[in-house]
């Protein structure tokens, strides 16, 4: 039984909470606080920037009152999502004292040397706890995302208009994309072919710049074989051409679960009961090959535009956790 | 394991179709392959020659390859899927068909 294209993976709401737990220790441990540590190393900012920006910017409070059950995961979900893009948005590499290098944050966060690695933090105790200290965590950490954001201002490290083009930069990553890919390979099984075999080189024909993440491995889903992929090691993703993937895909209960059950757990975790004579193929990402579904043409959408079609197209479609909408249900919206 | 003979380190050694066997010992170099394909049996399905990688800073990598497995053999359990995964040479070695194996 599939329901909305949102809805699907709201089955087990612990998995959800531990998923969000995992992604934000993620983020706060890779990507932000080891940034602020480096800039500080470096000299871009001090302690005292960052604390003069602490006193300028407001402390978004937890609300007493939460929305209640999956309305509140979903806020959480959503709270994380923007957090994540506020990282994004702070994480540039060009300051006005060129003194950082991406390799200063692998460096810092620990990727090549353990010992300085930032603890993560333990999540314990009963569901409704976990979902409080959560919400005060994801509070903490948006507020440092803002100070840094505000330092760096204050400093005239970054500028307005840089931050800006950086935003706009991250927002436009949603799976648009994506969809425009996939929309064109089904309407045009000559660009399709050359999107399998060339992969990066042919989304330039829909001028969209091919990136420089490795391979793209292009997995064609068809009435024999369903795909879909992971990255057990990392996150690893065309994000560079296809936007982020959904949040869970960094959690470790994804990753787990698909590669040793992947057609139960397409059934238990996403509501996609896939008939047995279709088989069904987990692919694990790394840095160097990585994978996009090119999902199934759902019946119904002859003589659908281009566009159209790339309304069909979802984040999961692309991952291979959903297959693409069918016309009734894709969101409406209306022209 | 030391590369076959054949002095061009990026000339791959395996072809499409060829099954391989996955190192347990962990080569210098390239760690990016997962815990659960080490010792297991599977069969080359792309080549993709020497891929470089623009986020690290290492030397290039002996080529790549996708290698598909059985998720029922891989995690011992009724299944028929199929895991795929992309593997660097020095993680290979050249084995039996999996259908040889006892399993």
């Amino acid at each position: 039984v599939t329901s909305g294209h949102h809805e699907p993976h709201m089955k087990d709401v612990e998995a959800h909470v531990a998923a969000v737990e995992s992604d934000l220790e993620y983020f706060r441990t890779k990507r932000l606080e080891p940034r602020v540590f480096v800039l500080v190393r470096r000299g871009v900012l001090s302690f005292d920037d960052l604390l003069r920006a602490a006193a300028d910017v407001p402390r978004l409070t937890v609300e007493k009152e939460q929305p209640e059950g999956e309305a509140r995961i979903r806020a959480l979900e959503e709270r994380l999502d923007s957090f994540i893009r506020d990282v994004a948005c702070v994480s540039l590499t060009q300051l006005a004292s060129g003194r950082i290098v991406i390799d200063d944050v692998r460096k810092e966060r620990g990727d090549y040397d353990p010992y300085l690695r930032i603890a993560k933090r333990a999540h314990e105790g009963p569901l409704e706890q976990r979902i409080e200290q959560l919400e005060r965590q994801l509070a903490d950490s948006a507020h440092l995302v803002k100070v840094l954001r505000h330092a760096l201002l204050a400093t005239g490290e970054v500028t307005k208009e840089r931050l800006d083009d950086q935003r706009r930069a991250v927002e436009g990553q949603g799976h648009r994309n994506g969809a425009r890919i996939v929309a064109r390979a089904w309407v045009d099984p000559q660009f399709k072919r050359r999107l399998i075999t060339t992969g990066r080189e042919a989304v330039r024909e829909l001028g969209i710049p091919p990136g420089r993440l490795g391979r793209l491995g292009v997995a064609e889903n068809t009435d024999d074989f369903h795909h879909v992929v992971v990255c057990t090691l990392c996150s690893c993703y065309p994000h560079d051409l296809l936007g982020n993937p959904p949040w869970w895909y960094r959690s470790d209960e994804y990753k787990q679960r698909i590669v040793e059950d992947p057609r139960g757990t397409l059934r238990d975790m996403f509501g996609l009961d896939l008939p047995l004579d279709q088989q069904v193929m987990v692919h694990d990402s790394t840095s160097d090959v990585r994978w996009m579904v090119l999902p199934k043409r759902p019946p119904g959408t002859d003589g659908m535009s281009e566009e159209q079609l790339a309304q069909l197209i979802t984040a999961e479609s692309l991952v291979g956790t959903a297959e693409a909408l069918t016309p009734s249900r894709s969101p409406g919206r209306s022209s | 394991m030391a590369p076959a003979a054949g002095d061009d380190e990026t000339e791959p050694r395996f072809s499409v179709g060829e099954w391989v066997r996955v190192l347990e010992v962990e080569p210098t170099g390239n760690p990016r392959t997962p815990n659960y394909v080490r010792g297991q049996v599977g069969q080359v399905t792309a080549s993709h020659g020497v891929v470089d990688n623009p986020l690290d800073h290492r030397d290039p990598y002996p080529p790549l390859y996708t290698v598909v497995f059985e998720a029922g053999k891989v995690f011992d359990r009724r299944s028929t899927d199929l895991v795929s995964v992309d593997l660097h040479e020095e993680w290979l070695e050249r084995a039996a068909p999996a259908w040889h194996q006892e399993g």
